[in-house]
């Protein structure tokens, strides 16, 4: 069964701004898709969208092939997750994980069993009889994916689930998520998220969305290793952003000339080359960047070194070193030509 | 994990959305608003427009307007909603002050006290300061006994000024509610930071407390200020003959004199007195966030 | 925190008590000492006696109390329903439709009471509608009256009721009508007692209108309140109070409890 999610061309407007401009994306049959940016960049009323909560100005929304975008939100066979869990207040927790069942007369003698499934796979099985005020912030997470669940929904919305948590349980919800993909491989899971390390961790492809369009979209690795844009790569992990002008066979940094791949940008244009910090190392080798240190932050097992070169400051993630540079002290940067990223042209020192 | 499979295999069942969203389309929302507007309109909006078409008698206004009582009455109103008005803001804010920010044992169980006094009917009121100021009541049996005089000083009560007591005392509640709950949302560590800066408590209340209140004391003031126009319970069990308002004017004409298109007229003065208040309460409520 | 100092302190506490006892406390007391007494002709009341409490649970006094519960129970149950059902309905509505619907229904509160029995006096001492001397007439002046009430209340929940829950479920497959009755009404149950309550309490001490409307036979207890003092038995009448008091205390007692019982968070 198809059970995927495609927008085409999905605009959403409230009085007069756009907060959703012309988006198409298509979330596969089975896949994790997280819609990845900053609050306001429209992500989360895309997933509305989808489950039904705004119209679309323009667009149309697809669930599992099927045109969805004029059905009411309780005829589009979505299940749903959000932020705050919204578990009602005055049933308990298998009356909750019920409601959806009921409210979709599923045939009664079924009820108590699909409940009971859904309870035992989010390891809720012994609460059952409690109210939802008697659970804590994780517990009642596992109820909300429960009761989302037990309608055997075709996709799953996922709008920031984790973020009411504790680092700590995050992780371990992060984890619990994953393995409840894996044992529903046919469900289509739409994330929302503005934490990288969630999408990073658990989407097979991220969508990163900024000021109401789609930016970028493709595998965490590809990226993270590779973004198009300075918002994906600034987003998406740390990244040095270096104003460069592009030559023959690599581009003029701050005077010095860097051997870095050029694929495709014209010579003579300027562009923004990417570099992660963890990538850039200490001391002598190819492409080295000559600076002054101007800060230091001792991060535990690494040292975040803020180095001016020609008027730039360079970022550099250093194994953790013995003795801690004192500030203004001469020192030589370099990175691997294959671990820097050309971005588009025409890009202005930020 | 066996129930995993079975929860994700699809169950065509009970997922398959309708065939077409046009043929469900709901009832649009007016709709649902007609049964209830239709009761009030028959047994509200109906009578009133009664009152009105029985007020336009040929000659009931210009009857009315050009009786002395109506005019007296007319003036007797305003003078003690506006009087009675202040003065529940006046009151109202001060011991809504000390309730919130001197806190003492038992300041809860004043406020809970409110909350009930509000639920009470105004006339018992009335009845109280009979029982207080009346000729034979405790302030003139205290006197009486310790100067052994025949009568006491406190003869106001048949007055106006003993209606504009029993109104401050059972409105100021009213004005002290919202007020409370506006200084409840005032945080305590702004009070704190001027304090600590070193302005006094005079100082305090008339910089950070006072703007703060404005739209809760404007709110609370004028709902008071149109339920004290159309105040009845009290002025009936004072009994007096020399206060008379509006609303004791429209009872009289209808249930004692039987001329029940003055009473229209006088209602209607009153309705258009009153309305045109409420709508500015309102106003200002909406814009206090009330 | 506003007053730092100890003499501070007590001089606003001092004032306070000063206001708050002679102009909030002692008028219910006094009511409460007058309905024990026979006579009040110096400083305190002399007599004590219950003869008024044994005289107000018979009779015309009996009589009256259930006039008044019965009259306020319907009342309340009405007013509540057609003022939920337009709460709900206007929250459904568009920005336009909601203002015109909320100011309707807030009109009886701004009308003078006394206008507001006046009116249904006029519109039905008449044909087609003919209820002038039933108690039909007491009990619907009452309920325009609490309607309002109820429908401001309610009105407020329905705003302070988070839109997640409805969506909720909705995305779980229900239909509004099951939204309605499964998320929402139970949702609200906390407020619609508390609008009941005050219903309740504005309607038992309601005169006003009713001093416009009441027939012979249906008496309720403030009008006994008035015509007992009115001829000079201010003890009578302050027992009748007291029952009076008495009675929508318990009430909003009893409401507050199914109150902390239907709250859930």
């Amino acid at each position: 069964m198809n059970s995927g999610i495609r927008f085409d061309g999905v605009s959403v407007a409230y009085g007069g701004t756009t907060v959703l401009d012309g988006l198409d994306l298509t979330v596969e049959p089975g896949e994790v898709m997280a819609l990845l940016g900053p609050s306001g960049s429209g992500k989360t009323t895309a997933l509305r969208a989808v489950a039904g909560f705004v119209r679309p100005a323009s667009g149309r929304v697809f669930i599992g092939g099927q045109d969805v975008t004029a059905l009411p939100p309780y005829r589009r066979g979505i299940g749903m997750v959000v932020q705050q869990y919204a578990l009602f207040p005055h049933l308990r927790v298998d009356a909750n994980v019920a409601f959806g069942l009921k409210a979709r007369k599923a045939p009664k003698a079924e009820i108590p069993a699909r409940v009971a499934e859904a309870l035992e796979m989010t390891g809720m099985a012994a609460y059952a009889r409690r109210y939802p005020r008697e659970l804590s912030g994780g517990q009642q997470q596992r109820v909300a994916i429960a009761r989302a669940l037990a309608i055997r929904p075709r996709v799953l919305l996922l709008d920031e689930p984790l973020s009411a948590l504790d680092a700590q349980l995050r992780s371990g919800m992060l984890a619990e998520l994953a393995r409840l993909h894996r044992e529903l491989p046919d469900v289509s899971i739409l994330y929302v998220t503005h934490d990288q390390v969630e999408a990073l961790t658990l989407a097979d492809r991220i969508a990163v969305m900024d000021k109401a369009r789609l930016q970028d979209c493709g595998t965490p690795q590809d990226l993270y290793r590779r973004p198009r844009t300075e918002f994906t790569a600034s987003f998406v992990g740390n990244a040095n952003l270096l104003p460069v002008t592009v030559g023959a066979d690599g581009v003029a940094f701050a005077g010095a000339e860097l051997k870095v791949p050029t694929d495709g940008v014209a010579a003579g244009a300027s562009a923004t080359l990417c570099v992660r910090p963890h990538l850039v190392g200490l001391g002598e080798g190819p492409n080295a960047l000559r600076g002054r240190i101007t800060e230091v932050q001792w991060r535990g097992s690494t040292h975040r070194l803020y180095v001016e070169v020609g008027g730039h400051r360079v970022k550099a993630d250093v194994r953790e070193l013995r003795e801690t540079p004192a500030l203004g002290t001469e020192v030589t940067l370099h990175f691997a030509p294959e671990d820097a990223v050309l971005l588009g042209a025409g890009v202005a020192d930020g | 994990m066996a129930s995993a499979v079975r929860l994700a295999a699809p169950a065509a069942t009970d997922q398959e959305p309708g065939p077409s969203p046009r043929t469900s389309r709901s009832i649009p929302a007016w709709v649902w608003a007609l049964p209830p507007v239709a009761v009030l309109a028959l047994v509200f909006l109906y009578p009133l427009a009664l009152v009105v078409q029985e007020s336009l008698a040929p000659g009931a206004y210009a009857d009315v307007f050009a009786s002395a009582s109506f005019r007296d009455a007319l003036v007797t109103t305003v003078w003690l909603a506006v009087a009675s008005t202040a003065g529940c803001l006046v009151l109202g804010f001060a011991l809504a002050l000390v309730i919130a920010f001197v806190p003492f044992p038992g300041g809860k169980a004043v406020a809970k006290f409110i909350d009930v006094f509000l639920s009470f009917p105004s006339f018992l009121i009335t009845l109280a300061l009979l029982f207080l100021y009346g000729t034979v009541g405790m302030a003139n049996g205290v006197w009486t006994d310790v100067t052994g005089d025949a009568t006491g000083p406190f003869q106001f009560l048949t007055t106006p000024w003993g209606v504009l007591l029993a109104e401050i005392t059972y409105f100021t509640p009213f004005v002290m509610r919202p007020l409370l709950a506006a200084f409840s949302q005032l945080e305590t560590a702004q009070l704190e930071v001027a304090s600590s800066l070193g302005a006094r408590p005079l100082r305090i209340i008339r910089q950070v407390i006072l703007p703060e209140a404005l739209p809760a004391l404007a709110a609370g003031g004028s709902l008071v200020l149109v339920m004290c126009l159309n105040e009845f319970g009290i002025v009936l069990f004072t009994g007096a003959k020399g206060v008379t308002t509006l609303p004791m004017l429209v009872y009289s004409k209808a249930i004692l004199e039987s001329d029940y298109a003055a009473a229209c007229v006088v209602a209607v003065v009153n309705v258009a007195l009153s309305v045109g208040l409420y709508v500015l309460y309102r106003g200002v409520s909406r814009r206090a966030g009330a | 925190m506003l007053v730092h100092s100890r003499t501070g302190k007590w001089t606003a506490w001092a004032l306070f008590a000063l206001l708050f006892v002679p102009l909030f406390a002692l008028p219910l007391l006094v009511i409460v000492a007058a309905s024990f007494s026979t006579h009040w002709s110096g400083a305190f009341p002399s007599g004590p006696t219950t003869a008024h409490y044994t005289a107000a649970v018979r009779g015309e006094s009996l009589q009256a109390l259930t006039t008044s519960l019965v009259t306020a129970v319907t009342a309340s149950l009405v007013a509540l329903t057609i003022g939920t059902w337009a709460a709900l309905a206007s929250a459904a509505m568009g920005k336009r439709g909601r203002r015109i619907l909320d100011a309707l229904f807030m009109l009886p509160v701004a009308v003078p009471s006394v206008v507001v029995g006046l009116a249904v006096l006029v519109a039905f001492s008449q044909p087609p509608l003919l209820l002038n001397g039933t108690r039909w007439i007491v009990i619907l002046a009452h309920t325009v009256l609490v309607t309002a009430f109820a429908h401001q209340s309610v009105s407020a929940a329905i705003r302070r009721l988070d839109p997640m829950y409805e969506q909720a479920a909705a995305s779980l497959g229900a239909r509004p009508s099951y939204v309605l009755l499964r998320v929402k009404l139970p949702l609200l149950l906390p407020s619609l007692n508390a609008a009941a309550g005050l219903c309740f309490a504005l309607s038992m001490g309601e005169l006003s209108a009713t001093m416009m409307l009441y027939p012979p036979d249906w008496l309720p207890l403030p009008v006994l309140i008035f015509t007992s003092t009115d001829r000079g038995s201010l003890f009578t009448g302050s027992a009748l109070a007291v029952v009076l008091m008495t009675a929508t205390l318990l009430a909003l007692l009893a409401v507050s409890r199914i109150r902390t019982r239907a709250s859930f968070r």
